[in-house]
């Protein structure tokens, strides 16, 4: 881990997703530092972990990796992965003093290569959350391959202390002796960018999530559609059977009162779209039904991009979801109110795909001061000036980028990013503070 | 000649080696001429493979680098900068795209695939063999930004600019500031009406000594680029007296003004004098004559002493090292006809039904008659069957509730129709729609391709709808005001995207390089977009692309220095009979005659030169190269394409 000599920062921006980073790498290139803390083994967020992007079909990794590379380098800019921040006080006008803490990996990360013979000797076997838990991983292990930074971790929860991991490291760097550590560090500024978190469809038993084998989230999709996908195919979990008929359930968890959310996500009648266009070159065959509400194709080529999915013969379906019960073969019963018929109707799937929606991330209330930080009446970071500067969060001094104020898609992410770091920069350079 | 040249082909992670077989091409290329490394590897972009390229080419001394993946717009800056880190000079770089150019297309075709990489990626060899070092040029910089429109974008990126202490033009065509926000009530999601919002950025652009405000300020022209911009700006008068304090006289002159046409502010519900103000208390706050609408009679000038028809129009030059467009977008007309516009008296567009309820107090009325039922029209040029606007115009769904809702505070007994092609009230804004809902309001929707309908049936105003919801029933409502919702189109009036040279996207509004790379670039270099002027945007979109371009406007102005890709033409003094072929080619106007001895030759600007290469192709005595596309380097790669045909 970088050794954080210098305590003193002009910004810590929190999470290490694709609007940390930006901010991260906008801040810095104007000659200030900055620290970027994510609490997972490796910044990229959830843009990292997707397949190709709405509506250009980018292939995500190829557009994120410029972005993490360009950060990862920056002279400015110190990352520390896997760390905590505990609580962030402010101190005086114009600085803020945080407590960090560097959760230990029992490697030694300024030795890691990356060269993953410790994986290969590691006898533990686990889900791997990357690849949400579709396929194995080791105790000892590197998140993925495009991972950063890509040196490895030992999940010592899981860990047999068989010590083959020791033995096989070429540069001896794993060290089960490593402590959490934890630093009080000094910044100017803050950015709060820890992003969101997906419904859990757990809290829908309807839809059997969890219970049905073939019932996943688009999220998983999203990982069995991406280059790094873990079986080079889409394959439902059930059996491995290729699916051919597929459901997705829009508004999984929006726009939905009877799970206490309003709002619609924003995000999910996109990806879907998306989703099912990849779908229709991965299995050629299949038939791909999408069940909604309304479709809100509203950004900039959507509409345009909803209208070719209509052309390549994707089925769109509008009726709201009532009840997914599994067969004995696997597939699905789904109930639902079908608008245009005006009557309920039972269809088949052999996978469903639920379009779980965008759901606020409440760690930064656990950072600051209680009631400094506020939440708008969905947990999302009050915006204290919605119109004025959007980014302004209810404490001077912090700002707000990406999702962390709302859900919203990566254009709109980047442009929140690069408000908030406007507003950081000409923050700190008022700030007459030296510290 | 290059010795040590090191190949890198990427699998992208399988976008690639799914339909190439790398090894083979890896392995072919191993015997080309002057290659020293071939390799493979998983996620050439990843930090962790950017790293070991690094140090490959420091260990095995390599003298230069071709990388095979994905196209040169997303990673041969990535790949240049490892070249660099490696101790080479980046254009010792060649990028091979062997993913949009041979597996995508060919993802049928593995054979033929790998086939093509190999002959795409030797001739990037051919190239990188022959390529040189050279040193970006470097450029003095304007420290200064114009700002194109003082909407809320542009005062936005023109407040956050001169706090970062940069020098300011902004530029309004209008005579008063504020674009389409100054004409709204309270804005959907707080108690701030668009006046007070537009206050208040107009107060911080007054306060801020960085900040030179014109309005009625037109571009005319612009000249140089990126670091030393140009432009002229054409200033109208107002033919008022700029400070005027006299605003008693002013009323008089107003009044006694013979003059009336339709008050564009209220979007021609009411009617304006040739000599006007916006509204009460706009900014700048002078009235203006309007010399198309002015029959010059006198009569204003009779009573008041400050209007001053010898008023002239002035051009003034601005210098600045990056211009930064923020020019908005305009309402969509509709055609004579469309869903009763024009034809029927009671159908109006959404912008002037918010006027109404602004001005209207007591009962609202229109043409005399009171208003009770209210049909709202959606998507009225957005979302086009047969028109052009295919694109969803994004603010309108919201902004329609938002007015829907808030003219019930005014004016009680309004019933509510709304006539949609699906609601589209993302994110928070879901809750406005759920609260119209819960107060009555009665929601349609119609299906693409049979779209609502507004006849006038015996003098009553119908709206017509086969409706989704109730199962395709025809349902009518008899209307006391229709009410269009129109969308946003790109501003029809655009001088400024064709003397910046802007390109336009699909929609026709202005295209960012790309839309999560760098959504607030343009190819232009430091031209940058903000606002609506990109494509639909409401008030928070719109402010964070302003904020995220002044950011970027920013980097180009922040040092007196900038330096610029030497990839420029460059002449053969001895070569060269000046024809001024080459002069009349370049869309840049980089190229000019000078004398070199006694004869006439012609001479590049470096630092306007594009490297577009238009001038090479006319040159009839073959005097012009472009640095890193010479004829030898382009030959040697046609060469090694042709001789395997
Ligand atoms: C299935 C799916 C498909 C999608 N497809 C597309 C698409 O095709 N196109 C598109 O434009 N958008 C898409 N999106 C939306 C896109 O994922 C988001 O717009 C984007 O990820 C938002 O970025 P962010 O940085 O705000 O949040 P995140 O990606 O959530 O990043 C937040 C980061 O902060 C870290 N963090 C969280 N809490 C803390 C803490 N307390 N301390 C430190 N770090 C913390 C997290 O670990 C994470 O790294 C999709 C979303 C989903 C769910
Ligand atoms: S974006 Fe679409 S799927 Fe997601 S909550 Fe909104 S309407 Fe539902």
């Amino acid at each position: 881990m970088p050794n954080i000599e210098k305590k003193s920062f002009d910004a810590l921006v929190v999470g290490g997703g694709i609007a940390g980073v930006e901010s991260a790498i906008n801040i810095a290139n104007n000659g200030l530092k900055v620290l970027l803390v994510e609490k997972d083994l490796t910044i990229g967020g959830k843009m990292i972990m997707l397949s190709k992007v709405f509506p250009t079909l980018d292939c995500s990794a190829c557009i994120t990796t410029p972005k993490i590379s360009e950060v990862d380098r920056h002279p400015n800019v110190t990352i520390m992965t896997n760390t905590e921040v505990l609580h962030i006080d402010k101190q005086d006008k114009h600085y803020f003093k945080a407590q960090i803490k560097e959760k230990a990996r029992y490697v030694d990360v300024s030795n890691c290569t990356g060269c993953q013979l410790c994986e290969d000797a590691c006898p533990v076997v686990v889900p791997d959350q990357y690849q949400y838990g579709m396929v194995g991983r080791k105790a000892a292990y590197i998140p993925f391959n495009i991972a950063s930074p890509r040196v490895a971790s030992i999940d010592i929860e899981n860990c047999s202390l068989c010590g083959a991991c020791e033995k096989a490291c070429p540069t001896q760097c794993i060290d089960f002796t490593q402590e959490d550590k934890e630093y009080e560090i000094v910044v100017k500024s803050v950015v709060i960018a820890t992003g969101f978190n997906l419904f859990d469809p757990l809290k829908i038993p309807r839809y059997s999530y969890g219970s049905a084998k073939n019932v996943i989230t688009s999220m998983e999709m999203e990982r069995h559609l991406a280059p790094t996908r873990p079986y080079n195919h889409v394959l439902r979990p059930g059996d491995g059977k290729m699916p051919d008929n597929i459901a997705y359930v829009l508004c999984t968890g929006s726009r939905d009162m009877t799970v206490g959310n309003p709002i619609c996500s924003q995000i999910c009648c996109m990806y879907s779209i998306k989703q099912a266009q990849l779908l229709m070159g991965a299995l050629p065959m299949a038939d791909v039904t999408i069940y909604y509400i309304n479709i809100r194709s509203f950004g900039k080529g959507f509409e345009e991009f909803y209208e070719q999915a209509k052309g390549m013969g994707i089925n769109f379906v509008k009726g709201k979801i009532g009840q997914i019960d599994e067969l004995e073969n696997g597939d699905l019963k789904v109930r639902y109110e079908d608008i245009n018929q005006g009557k309920l109707v039972e269809s088949k799937h052999d996978l469903v795909v639920l379009s779980v929606g965008a759901m606020a991330n409440e760690d930064p209330k656990t950072m600051f001061k209680a009631d400094t930080w506020k939440q708008d009446e969905f947990a999302f970071a009050q915006q204290k000036d919605l119109f004025y500067t959007p980014s302004l969060s209810s404490i001077d001094g912090v700002f707000l980028a990406g999702t962390t104020s709302g859900p919203m898609d990566i254009p709109d992410t980047i442009l929140s990013s690069g408000a908030a770091s406007m507003e950081a920069i000409r923050y700190i350079k008022q700030a007459k503070v030296e510290i | 000649m290059k010795q040590k040249i090191g190949v890198y082909i990427c699998h992208c992670g399988g976008n690639i080696s799914d339909y190439v077989d790398v090894d083979k091409v890896k392995d072919v290329l191993a015997k080309e001429d002057g290659v020293y490394v071939s390799k493979t590897t998983i996620f050439a972009c990843a930090d962790s493979n950017q790293k070991e390229m690094v140090a490959d080419i420091k260990a095995n001394e390599l003298d230069a680098v071709v990388v095979a993946s994905c196209s040169p717009k997303l990673h041969q800056i990535t790949f240049q900068a490892v070249t660099e880190r490696a101790g080479l000079n980046k254009y010792n770089y060649v990028h091979a795209n062997i993913r949009e150019q041979v597996s995508w297309p060919h993802s049928d075709n593995k054979i033929g695939a790998t086939e093509k990489a190999i002959q795409i990626v030797r001739s990037s060899v051919a190239k990188v063999r022959l390529s040189q070092a050279i040193e970006p040029i470097e450029i003095d910089t304007q420290q200064a930004v114009l700002v194109l429109g003082a909407g809320i974008a542009g005062m936005k990126a023109a407040i956050s600019l001169a706090k970062m202490g940069t020098q300011v033009y902004l530029a309004e065509r209008e005579h008063f500031i504020g674009g389409r926000i100054a004409h709204w009530d309270v804005l959907c999601g707080t108690e701030e009406t668009g006046k007070e919002l537009v206050t208040r950025l107009y107060t911080d652009v007054i306060a801020n000594k960085n900040i030179t405000l014109y309005t009625g300020a037109e571009m005319v022209s612009s000249g140089g680029s990126k670091g030393n911009f140009n432009v002229q700006l054409k200033l109208k008068p107002r033919y008022v007296a700029d400070v005027c304090d006299d605003k008693e006289n002013i009323k008089k002159a107003i009044e006694v003004c013979p003059v009336e046409v339709p008050d564009e502010f209220n979007f021609g519900i009411t009617k304006r004098k040739a000599i006007y103000h916006n509204f009460p208390s706009e900014y700048p706050q002078a009235a203006v004559i309007n010399m198309d609408d002015c029959t010059r009679c006198g009569e204003c000038e009779k009573v008041c002493d400050k209007i001053d028809l010898s008023q002239k129009e002035e051009t003034v030059e601005v210098k600045v090292g990056s211009v930064l467009v923020a020019t908005g977008f305009d309402s969509y007309t509709p055609g004579e006809g469309e869903f009763g516009y024009q034809a029927i008296d009671n159908v109006i567009t959404l912008s002037q039904y918010k006027r109404l309820l602004a001005i209207s107090n007591g009962e609202l009325k229109w043409n005399g008659k009171k208003i009770e039922n209210v049909a709202y029209i959606y998507c009225v040029g957005s979302r086009q069957v047969e028109g052009e606007n295919k694109y969803c115009s994004r603010y309108c769904c919201t902004a329609t509730i938002n007015t829907a809702l808030r003219s019930n505070d005014k004016f009680k007994n309004l019933n509510h129709f709304h006539f949609t092609r699906g609601m589209r009230t993302y994110g928070k804004q879901e809750v406005f729609y759920h609260e119209a809902s819960k107060q009555g309001h009665v929601f349609f929707q119609s299906y693409g391709d049979d779209p609502t309908k507004v006849e006038n049936k015996n003098g009553k105003t119908i709206v017509k709808i086969n409706d989704i919801l109730t199962n395709r029933k025809e349902l009518e409502v008899e209307a006391d005001l229709v009410v269009l919702v129109t969308g946003m189109v790109p501003r029809a009036h655009n001088t400024i995207g064709d003397i910046l040279k802007i390109p336009k996207g699909r929609d026709k509004f202005y295209n960012e390089i790309h839309m999560k790379l760098r959504p607030v670039e343009t190819v232009i270099d430091g031209v940058t977009i903000a606002g609506a002027c990109q494509g639909p945007k409401n008030i928070v979109e719109s402010i964070n692309s302003a904020l995220s371009a002044s950011i970027k406007s920013y980097s180009f102005v922040s040092s007196d220095k900038l330096s610029v890709e030497p990839i420029v033409a460059k002449i053969d003094e001895n070569l060269c009979q000046y024809c001024d072929a080459c002069t009349t080619a370049c869309p840049f106007d980089a190229i000019s005659k000078v004398k070199s001895g006694s004869k006439d030759v012609a001479l590049i600007n470096h630092t306007v030169c594009k490297g577009c290469g238009m001038c090479l192709p006319v040159c009839p005595t073959n005097a012009i190269q472009l640095i890193t596309f010479s004829d030898d380097e382009v030959e040697n790669m046609i060469n090694v394409l042709a001789n395997e045909l």
